[in-house]
């Protein structure tokens, strides 16, 4: 019993991540049904510009560790925004009126086209963290290990994904959202700017994205270019499996799938831990084809 | 076109005869450029001061010998190129490669030309097995690898043993060879993790409610490390043991000098920890001229090499390739090997151990263990 806890507890760490990841997809996917494949290589950013702001602005040093991780956390979320700005103009904007499938490659491309810069300027080998800016201990529950790192990690994505889930439900810019996401010529009629509604979804998706990149450098302490593809493909199962374009669908998804495949690693075969997790999903868009939450209500016409 | 290949050979017999009365040309296939340039560099800085201290004794044969480089990029495709531009200069024999596969890429060619090949970094079993006449290498074997990595566990006196790779060939095949060679212990534990993950915690619970007394990881070490320092973030303390692709100074960054202290690994010995007065005296003349000791131990067995073929051709006299594969398997012997006795079987491979076990110490150093 105490295994099944502490893998418990495991898999919801990695699953904080993959939910905040999956946000992204998910906010892209609700206003603009595209997929943003470019949404993995911005996460790989946002944990490269966390190694380097750390590394060269010390805010460690000066400011203590929480609050210098907070101060980073900041700045990178602000780089990732703009970052997620200029995606939007350069690779999907011209697109908007062509058929779904050209902003799709358009993605592809933008992921092939990041990937690449970020090895160009960093290179290709792994990159390391600086190692313990955040505790290093463990606290035991119940004979279960949890490192503090992990806690904090997961505390901070629960608490990221709630302010946006009442951005999203309690302010004019979240409201405008959602009547992008339902009908955006509807919404353009009511007099949303619907490229601004796009243009916000593409600074807060990113911006998460980037904040998971580098808390993933600080949990495990290693990075390299290519780790987007990995957390990407599991980010965007999460929000399929929550239900796509679906917020609350995107954070349940990706803690299950955490879950799912820690507990499948340990019960089932390590190797086949990808395996498993992919064929949960498919069970359950055979049996829910909309995904857990995707129930959408039929809009009325 | 058949005409045209006999003309092609003959003139190429021509030319290797009339070679013969120039310098004695020794081949160098190395990854110059590419993931493994800096090892491929360190090769050719080996050869290119070997071969001068050869010249400046006077050569070979009455000539002097003249080392050729041809870059494989550490990829087979370009190794095959490499090859085949070798082949056609009149080299009697070649150095190289590094990786296993890349020198599969180059081993018919040279075979079918007969040249002999010595290669210096590839450790795959098949390599040898295949019967070529030309074929020798100055570098262990995987299944070496395997023994001494069972001779270690055993000799740790641990009753449960686990064992984890990463389904790579050679981490597989690692694995396998040292299941099959530990005797009276139980193997609580057999199964591979993903590489390129980042939390392999769900693998490190498992593992621990499996309770081993020791865990041999015979993977690469960006893996290695974050099973060290995330085994440490779960204050789990069992001794870790590694394969040879663990023997990387990044292992000891990512996984930190805490939680790396006491890692074991097994590895070719490190160019500072060579035993003979020969290989002390040359990493220091390497260092003089480079600045800094070789890094690489393949590049020292890439010297080793060509020690071994100038020392066959000075002893027979000869460049003729069956004269010379004929004496490495039988009869040679050198004692004064930059990485110590050097002698062949009958299928071309190095005889003798090779394999040390290091441990980590506190500072995240590496330690040869006695």
């Amino acid at each position: 019993m105490e295994e099944f806890f502490q893998q418990f507890a495991n898999g919801l760490a990695v699953g904080g991540i993959y939910a905040l990841i999956a946000l992204g997809y998910t906010m892209v996917y609700g206003v603009l049904k595209l997929i943003n494949f470019a949404h993995g290589d911005l996460f790989t950013i946002g944990a490269y510009l966390g190694l380097t702001v750390l590394a060269a602005l010390g805010l460690t040093e000066f400011y203590g560790a929480v609050i210098g991780v907070l101060l980073v956390a900041i700045m990178i979320m602000g780089m990732l925004a703009a970052i997620g700005a200029v995606l939007d103009r350069a690779a999907y904007r011209p697109l908007r009126e062509s058929p779904r499938l050209s902003a799709v490659v358009s993605a592809l491309g933008a992921s092939i086209f990041l990937q690449n810069l970020v090895m160009l300027v960093y290179g290709a080998r792994f990159q390391v963290y600086p190692l313990d800016i955040l505790p290093s201990t463990a606290v035991s529950l119940f004979q279960v290990d949890i490192p503090v790192v992990k806690i904090i990690v997961l505390a901070a994505s629960i608490l990221l994904m709630a302010v946006l889930y009442l951005f999203v439900q309690r302010t004019r810019i979240g409201t405008a959202i959602r009547a992008a996401a339902i009908d955006q010529g509807a919404a353009r009629l009511m007099g949303i700017d619907v490229n601004r509604v796009i243009l916000i979804v593409f600074l807060i998706g990113p911006a998460l994205g980037g904040v998971a990149g580098l808390m993933v450098g600080l949990l495990y302490g290693q990075i390299n270019f290519t780790m987007g593809w990995t957390y990407g493909l599991k980010a965007f199962t999460a929000a399929i499996l929550g239900g796509i374009g679906n917020i609350p669908g995107a954070m349940v998804g990706g803690l299950l799938l955490g879950v799912i495949e820690a507990l499948g690693a340990a019960y089932i075969s390590i190797a086949w831990k990808d395996a498993i997790a992919f064929c949960v999903l498919i069970a359950i868009l055979i049996v829910r084809p909309t995904g857990l939450l995707g129930e959408r209500v039929a809009e009325k016409i | 076109m058949k005409r045209i290949a006999l003309f092609a050979v003959g003139l190429l017999l021509v030319a290797s005869t009339a070679m013969a009365a120039g310098p004695v040309k020794i081949g160098l296939m190395a990854p110059l450029t590419g993931p493994w340039a800096s090892e491929g560099q360190e090769m050719k800085q080996v050869l290119d001061l070997l071969s001068a201290d050869l010249n400046a004794k006077g050569g070979l044969l009455g000539q002097k010998v003249e080392v050729i480089a041809e870059d494989d990029g550490g990829d087979p495709k370009t190794a095959a190129l490499a090859a085949q531009r070798l082949t056609t200069k009149g080299v009697a024999a070649v150095i190289g490669t590094y990786g296993s596969s890349v020198t599969e890429a180059s081993q018919n060619i040279y075979n079918e030309s007969k040249i002999i090949q010595i290669a210096n970094g590839s450790t795959a079993v098949r390599l040898s097995e295949k019967g070529l006449k030309y074929f020798f290498r100055t570098c262990p074997r995987d299944d070496e690898q395997g023994r001494v990595a069972a001779q270690t566990i055993q000799k740790m006196k641990a009753k449960n043993v686990a064992i984890l790779h990463d389904n790579t060939t050679y981490a597989k095949g690692l694995a396998a060879e040292a299941k099959a060679l530990l005797k009276g212990v139980n193997i609580v534990f057999f199964d591979a993790l993903t590489p390129g993950e980042r939390d392999y915690t769900a693998i490190l619970t498992k593992l621990k409610a499996a309770k081993p007394d020791v865990v041999f990881f015979t993977g690469y070490y960006p893996e290695a490390g974050l099973l060290l320092r995330q085994k440490m973030q779960m204050k789990w303390n069992v001794p870790f043991i590694g394969g040879d692709a663990q023997n990387n100074p990044d292992l000891i960054k990512i996984a930190g000098k805490e939680a790396a202290s006491g890692f074991y690994f097994l590895s070719t010995p490190l160019p500072k920890d060579l035993p003979t007065k020969e290989s002390k005296a040359f990493v220091d003349t390497y260092k003089k001229k480079y600045r800094n000791a070789p890094s690489s131990i393949y590049a020292l067995l890439a010297g080793d090499g060509f020690r071994v073929i100038t020392a066959a051709i000075k002893e027979k006299k000869s460049v003729d390739p069956d004269v010379l594969a004929a004496f490495l398997k039988k009869g040679f012997k050198d004692d004064r090997g930059l990485t110590g006795r050097i002698a062949f079987n009958a299928k071309g491979d190095r005889v003798g151990e090779l394999y040390r076990v290091y441990k980590v110490d506190a500072k995240g150093n590496f330690i040869l263990q006695k």
